[in-house]
């Protein structure tokens, strides 16, 4: 599904290189739920933008759902991103003055659906994170924990390959999160690819397979066993 | 299509959300496109052709007849009795007409009231009327030279008589009756080509048209220069001397007949010289319609460097209003971001833009079409010699609509282009 072979990703600044992301290696398959961890600036966030297509890479070699993203146009990357990634932010990046449908609605206008499409598939999507019934709702009368699940039926909306989430409990209480993350569970047993960025160990243990990122390379290969109400017992690869 | 709706209406959400912001933005435009129409206005009419179908047919005759002592002087443009019907009588040209301005007060001759209208008086000769396509609403020209007939404008129709059919009534000028023989439709020409001496081009068309030996048997003022030994005694009594107050017009085919009149009038001037009248070099000209008018400077010059100041106004205003939008779109940015972050491409946040410059362009040119008429109407109130040199056609309409569409993309192209390069990783977290 995702295929990163020595990927490096170096911010150059007048005075500065950083190399956010070096060597970096990692193969997803279908269906997997993958946490990512790492301390602060190891280059969490780095990985998960080049991997949504959001950042370009210095070197190295990336297959996304058997395309090449090498040497790809704009207009070929906005047609991945749109298709395949359905990308959730840790501060959920709802537009404020549009109310769900419409937040929802966005990425469906860049696919060229149908009124009748679109309308099926955000009520679906709605239905999904269990808002279907504030579809008219502005985001600010939401909890912080419901705009999430709204930005998550926008991920979903467009029926994406793969999710990636950046941190998406980092702004939410242990009850919401813990609502949010319920979610991304059912979805990845309905057959959802899902990466996710997290800081919090418990979830990260709860998730079918755990990578670490330190000073921009995956440092750790563990597999856990893939059930996410007990605790786990770590596998090497 | 369906996207074009949806860019219109977020363009129109933006507008709202954003109405401050871009009440000023859309003046600062409107203000430099309308200052920018207002002068075109001007220039447009000041430099519009009178009578477009055959101005280029159409000759103002300058003779070289002046007998002054001055050889190096300009060359003026009027002429003597004597000369204007030399050009009258020649035969050469379709038409011929040969004028001055004069003024007279009138009434009509059965009223009570002795209120008297003041008429300006074209005193011509029957060519006039082809020459100019002066339009007949009733009646016609008169049909003897020294007939006490006249043919009268609609204002003073509509002064004197209250409007309507008054061919056959009468107009007391000066004590006497000259009989009405024909009313001209309301009738415009800009500029008054025929009259584009003395700084009245821009004038009304006249009151009162009268056989021009009628206007000198009765004495009617004109505007006369003479060689100083001549002394004249009475307006008539230029016919004989060397009186300088007739201006020709001829309308000519086609070449042959131009360089006929040219050899005429060559030749008119030749023997004038002969005979020692004359003390300079030849100097006759034929200029039709338009280059009489260049040369007359009907578009001042002022006017034009006026226009440059106005453009360069307009460009600062561009800027004024680019800058405005570059911090917009700055502030914007999270949400192009996020927009190109679920799948827009580049060309459509081009294209979302391209369409709320459109709505920025149309609501800025029904702000610019106002400014306009507005400046135009404060600047003939503050020059009055501007007054009538300004018309808001459909055409200006339509260059004020154009204009503001395409100040409003300039300013935009900037932003948006920036805009559409929001790197994507750095405005969403
Ligand atoms: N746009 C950028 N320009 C320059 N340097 C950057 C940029 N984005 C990230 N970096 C640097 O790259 C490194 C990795 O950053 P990244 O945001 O991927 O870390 P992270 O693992 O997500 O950290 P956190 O857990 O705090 O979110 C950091 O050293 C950061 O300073
Ligand atoms: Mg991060």
């Amino acid at each position: 599904m995702l295929n990163m072979k020595n990927i490096s990703r170096i911010y150059r600044s007048d005075t500065i290189q950083t190399h956010a992301l070096r060597d970096f290696n990692l193969d997803v398959k279908e269906g997997e739920f993958v946490a990512v961890t790492g301390p602060s600036g190891s280059g969490k966030s780095t990985f998960l933008n080049v991997a949504g297509l959001l950042d370009s890479f210095d070197e190295g070699s990336y297959e996304l759902d058997g395309v090449n993203i090498q040497g790809l146009n704009d207009d070929e990357l906005s047609r991945l991103r749109n298709e395949k990634i359905g990308f959730i932010f840790q501060n959920y990046n709802l537009i404020p003055d549009f109310n769900l449908f419409d937040n929802i609605d966005m990425p469906l206008r860049y696919r060229g659906f149908t009124a009748g499409e679109r309308k099926r598939r955000i009520v679906n999507a709605l239905e999904q994170v269990g808002l279907a019934s504030r579809a008219k709702y502005l985001p600010s009368q939401l909890s912080g924990g419901q705009q999430q699940r709204v930005a998550i039926a926008r991920a979903l909306a467009g029926e994406p390959k793969i999710l990636l989430a950046d941190e998406p409990t980092g702004n939410l209480d242990s009850l919401m999160a813990r609502q949010v993350m319920e979610l991304l569970h059912t979805l990845n047993d309905t057959g959802s690819t899902i990466i996710m960025v997290t800081h919090d160990p418990d979830q990260a243990r709860s998730v079918g397979r755990n990578v670490q990122v330190i000073d921009g390379q995956i440092t750790d290969h563990s597999v856990y066993a893939p059930t996410h109400d007990n605790a786990t017992i770590p596998v090497n690869v | 299509m369906e996207m074009f709706n949806y860019y219109l209406k977020l363009s129109v959400r933006n507008l709202i959300r954003n109405r401050l912001f871009f009440i000023l933005m859309i003046s600062t435009l409107a203000i430099g496109v309308g200052v920018f129409l207002a002068n075109i206005a001007i220039i447009k009419t000041m430099s519009s052709d009178p009578i477009p179908h055959k101005s280029d047919r159409i000759f103002n005759v300058s003779l070289n007849v002046w007998t002054g002592d001055n050889p190096d002087a300009k060359l003026i443009e009027v002429m003597r009795y004597d000369d204007a019907m030399h050009i009258l009588k020649n035969d050469i040209a379709t038409h011929t007409m040969v004028h001055y301005q004069s003024q007279v007060y009138a009434r009509d001759i059965n009223s009570k009231s002795l209120t008297r209208h003041q008429a300006v008086v074209r005193a011509t000769t029957p060519g006039f009327f082809p020459l100019t396509e002066a339009p007949f609403a009733y009646g016609g020209v008169w049909q003897q030279d020294h007939a006490k007939q006249i043919v009268i404008g609609d204002t003073l129709n509509q002064q004197v008589f209250g409007g309507g059919n008054n061919v056959g009534k009468a107009l007391e000028i000066d004590g006497k009756a000259f009989e009405v023989v024909g009313i001209l439709k309301p009738w415009e020409l800009k500029p008054l080509y025929y009259h584009a001496a003395y700084g009245q081009k821009f004038k009304t068309t006249d009151d009162i048209y009268a056989p021009i030996e009628t206007a000198l048997d009765n004495e009617w003022a004109i505007n006369v220069r003479s060689t100083s030994t001549d002394r004249i005694n009475s307006v008539s009594d230029n016919r004989g001397k060397n009186g300088y107050f007739i201006q020709a017009f001829v309308q000519l085919e086609n070449p042959q007949q131009k360089n006929a009149m040219q050899a005429y009038i060559d030749n008119y001037s030749q023997h004038r010289q002969e005979q020692g009248e004359v003390l300079r070099a030849n100097e006759n000209r034929l200029l039709d319609v338009n280059q009489w008018l260049d040369h007359k400077e009907v578009v001042d010059e002022r006017m034009i460097a006026f226009a440059l100041a106005t453009s360069l106004f307009l460009a600062v205003c561009i800027f004024n209003a680019s800058s405005l939008l570059l911090a917009r779109y700055h502030s914007a940015r999270f949400e192009t971001g996020l927009r190109r972050a679920v799948g827009a491409r580049m060309k459509d946040v081009f294209y979302q833009g391209l369409v709320e410059s459109i709505l920025i362009g149309c609501v800025c040119a029904v702000f610019s079409l106002f400014f306009g008429w507005l400046f135009l109407q404060i600047s003939t109130r503050l020059f009055p010699a501007l007054e009538r040199t300004s018309d808001i056609d459909f055409s200006l309409i339509a260059i004020g609509i154009f204009v503001a569409l395409v100040t409003s993309f300039i300013s935009m192209l900037y932003p948006l282009i920036r805009s559409c390069r929001t790197p994507l990783s750095t405005t969403l977290k």
